[in-house]
């Protein structure tokens, strides 16, 4: 019987650990535990006004602050029947692109490529691999100044807010925005051709891939989610999505129906590729990787590509943008219930508020993409197993690794809340 | 604290002294928290390869295979206790370095999942049988409930360039140098409108500076993310705020929001 227990895996947001036991070449046990202390970010949530959700809730994950703040601010909005303005809407939608642009740069280059390039850190690759890491720290700057100048700060943005912005960017800042994304471009394009070069091990495993769509549009704020031709309104999540817990993990669990899904560039891809930006489509096209695709590992690739398309969409918005200063939209308090869902790096994000008649918060609940991915990422793992139990033991924790890495999982994220029904 | 600062500065220069080719062994790490204070590390873009050159970085979990790491010099621990895991994970650290660094306003502060400290229990457990549950669950609280810590960068998120500055002033075996006025000091230098004219509830004026007032340029009040300062006045900061027509309960939960854990019991109570 072979037991490998992985202690805090590296290169991972956050902390996990993964539990397997093989016995006569079947796998008895494999268990993704996350082992993030609880931080009950819904709990902290009761009892605060609707404006102070976004500021709290965006310190659920660093990395990804911009999507949880965009996404309290909808779902409080929806529950107050706010309007925003389109300016508003372009401008949200652009700091998530920046965050999105900074994410997938990280992951592919920091969290995923020594893998493929037989490195131990991105730090240790500098020597040889100079100028793929320059680009890296140049395209997470695009995105992080993006961020910071829509944002407000880089991390944790500060000028978003229920009804609109608590201070829009200058025409001066978009267009320098604009000019560096210009500047950026050609390093897209290098790091989706990178990323279409690697090698992929050969494992299929079709699940159900689960994403905003939108006509004519590559979704990200808004839309009917997606898995296949069906399609499910947001409003209605609680009906299809269940969240249960596992004695083993501080991360919960989430299915779809009762089965296992995957969100993400993957499923983002899989489902919207006709609506990527023409230069995205090109890079798509021009590897031996077809789409829809049922490989786990291409999630890389198709971050890379969503990077490709990202800067394109925000060159888009740069000229559609004639940013004028607006009034925060003035808002009247009710009892209301409100739910969103936004596209965020690793798949969709669901925040659901009720509020009070004076806009205090009495229920909140958040369902990040790593929850959503940990069931199908646990049974990705029993599937490749079989294929790699021949490797030595160190050559298979790699594999395994790699496998876990490729979902991009955020243990900070997924271990917000611990609903626990122990008996 | 002012001498164990100097103390630490005479060391660590004596370090440098000691062995110039040498370069200081740096560890980062992270218990629970959101990653944004490493990633405020990894952020430096234009800086960063040049920041692995200067230090020799031994440990890096979130972007570096695991490996025997041995004695460090200097660890950098961003995240709060919440678990048992982060006890073990920080005694082990606080063991083999010289200097242990509160990384972000959760190692300094608790930040905002050590407010769980001040509200009901019913609000965030759901049916938890307790006596399972503290298996793992820790009382959350910043690193230095635990372990002895030398500096402090504060913060949500710590500022970058300010990390940057510890990192180079400890390099060149500088005694890092603490800040202690209040945000309203840059504030003014940004010529920022000031929000308690607005009558809207702004912490700067108790809340240590050195951020360049990022929240208020950006259009929203300061939430006193980096920590009062050491004369800070919070007697007459409540009652200022509610002249203004602020409730005391919101007053109070803002102020407890980040840094509650650090501050006089009377105040928020």
């Amino acid at each position: 019987m072979t037991v490998i227990k992985l202690n805090h895996i590296t290169k991972i947001e956050g902390h996990a650990s993964l539990n397997l036991s093989i016995k006569n070449g079947k796998v008895e046990v494999c268990e993704l535990q996350a082992v993030e202390g609880s931080r009950y970010f819904e709990g902290l949530l009761k009892g605060r006004r609707y404006f102070e959700a976004s500021e709290i809730s965006s310190r659920i994950c660093g990395i990804c602050s911009c999507a949880h703040t965009v996404t309290a601010i909808q779902a409080i909005e929806n529950a107050l029947g706010v309007d925003v303005s389109e300016q508003t809407g372009l401008l949200r939608e652009l700091v998530t692109i920046g965050e999105r642009i900074r994410s997938h740069a990280t992951h592919l280059y920091f969290l995923a490529l020594p893998d493929y390039l037989g490195y131990e850190s991105a730090l240790s690759m500098a020597e040889k691999y100079k100028n793929e890491l320059s680009r890296a720290l140049k395209i997470i700057k695009m995105g992080n100044g993006i961020v910071k100048v829509v944002g407000g700060r880089d991390l944790h943005p500060v000028s978003l807010t229920v009804g609109g912005f608590l201070k829009v960017p200058s025409e001066e800042e978009l267009k320098e925005i604009r000019k560096e994304l210009e500047l950026i471009k050609e390093g897209t394009i290098l790091t989706g051709k990178l990323f279409g070069r690697l090698e992929y091990p050969e494992f299929v495993n079709k699940t159900e891939y689960f994403s905003l769509v939108k006509r004519e549009e590559y979704a990200t704020l808004n839309g009917d989610m997606v898995s296949g031709s069906k399609r499910y309104k947001q409003e209605e999540y609680s009906k299809y999505l269940k969240e249960y817990h596992e004695k083993y993990s501080t991360a919960n669990f989430v299915v779809k129906e009762g089965r296992s899904y995957m969100v993400g560039a993957l499923a983002r891809v899989n489902n919207s590729y006709k609506s990527l930006s023409s230069d995205a489509r090109k890079i798509l096209k021009s590897f031996k990787i077809e789409f829809p695709n049922y490989n786990p590992f291409v999630n890389n690739f198709a971050q890379a590509v969503e990077i490709v398309h990202f800067v394109d969409r925000a060159l888009d918005i740069c000229d559609l943008l004639k940013v004028k200063e607006e009034p925060v939209k003035k808002v009247r308090l009710r009892e209301g219930h409100g739910i969103s869902a936004v596209e965020v790096p690793r798949g969709t994000l669901w925040h659901e508020y009720k509020l009070d008649s004076k806009g205090r918060i009495t229920y909140a609940n958040i369902i990040t993409p790593t929850t959503q991915n940990l069931r199908n990422l646990q049974d990705d793992i029993r599937a490749y197993l079989p294929s790699v139990m021949k490797l030595s033991k160190e050559k298979m924790i790699l594999e395994i690794e790699k496998l876990i890495r490729s979902y991009d999982p955020c243990f900070s994220c997924s271990t917000h809340f611990l609903k626990v029904n122990f008996v | 604290m002012g001498s164990i600062l100097a103390r630490m500065g005479l060391c660590l220069g004596m370090m440098r002294l000691r062995m110039t080719e040498d370069k200081l062994k740096v560890g980062f790490y992270n218990i629970t928290g959101c990653a944004g204070c490493l990633l405020s590390v990894i952020f430096n873009e234009d800086d960063l390869l040049h920041v692995a050159k200067i230090i020799d970085i031994k440990a890096f979990p979130f972007i570096k295979e695991k490996k025997n790491d041995g004695e460090l010099d200097v660890v950098f621990m961003e995240g709060l206790v919440a678990s048992n895991d982060d006890v073990k994970v920080l005694k082990e650290v606080r063991k083999k370095t010289k200097v242990l660094v509160a990384l972000g306003a959760c190692a300094c502060t608790g930040c905002i999942p050590a407010f769980r400290n001040f509200i009901q229990k019913e609000n965030y457990e759901r049916k938890v049988f307790l006596r399972k549950l503290e298996l793992r669950d820790q009382k959350p609280v910043p690193i230095d409930k635990h372990v002895k810590v030398e500096y402090y960068i504060p913060g949500c998120p710590p500022d970058k360039n300010e990390i940057l500055t510890f990192i180079k002033d400890i390099v060149l075996g500088k005694k890092p140098r603490g800040y202690d006025k209040p945000v309203c000091f840059e504030c003014r230098l940004n010529k920022n409108t000031c929000f308690l004219d607005k009558k809207e509830l702004c912490l700067g004026p108790i809340t240590n500076g050195n951020c360049n007032s990022v929240c208020i340029n950006g259009g929203l009040v300061c939430w006193g993310c980096r920590g009062a300062t050491p004369d800070a006045n919070f007697e007459t900061m409540i009652s200022l705020l509610k002249e203004k027509g602020i409730k005391a309960k919101d007053i109070k939960d803002r102020m407890k929001t980040f840094v509650g854990l650090k501050l006089p019991k009377e105040v928020i109570r």
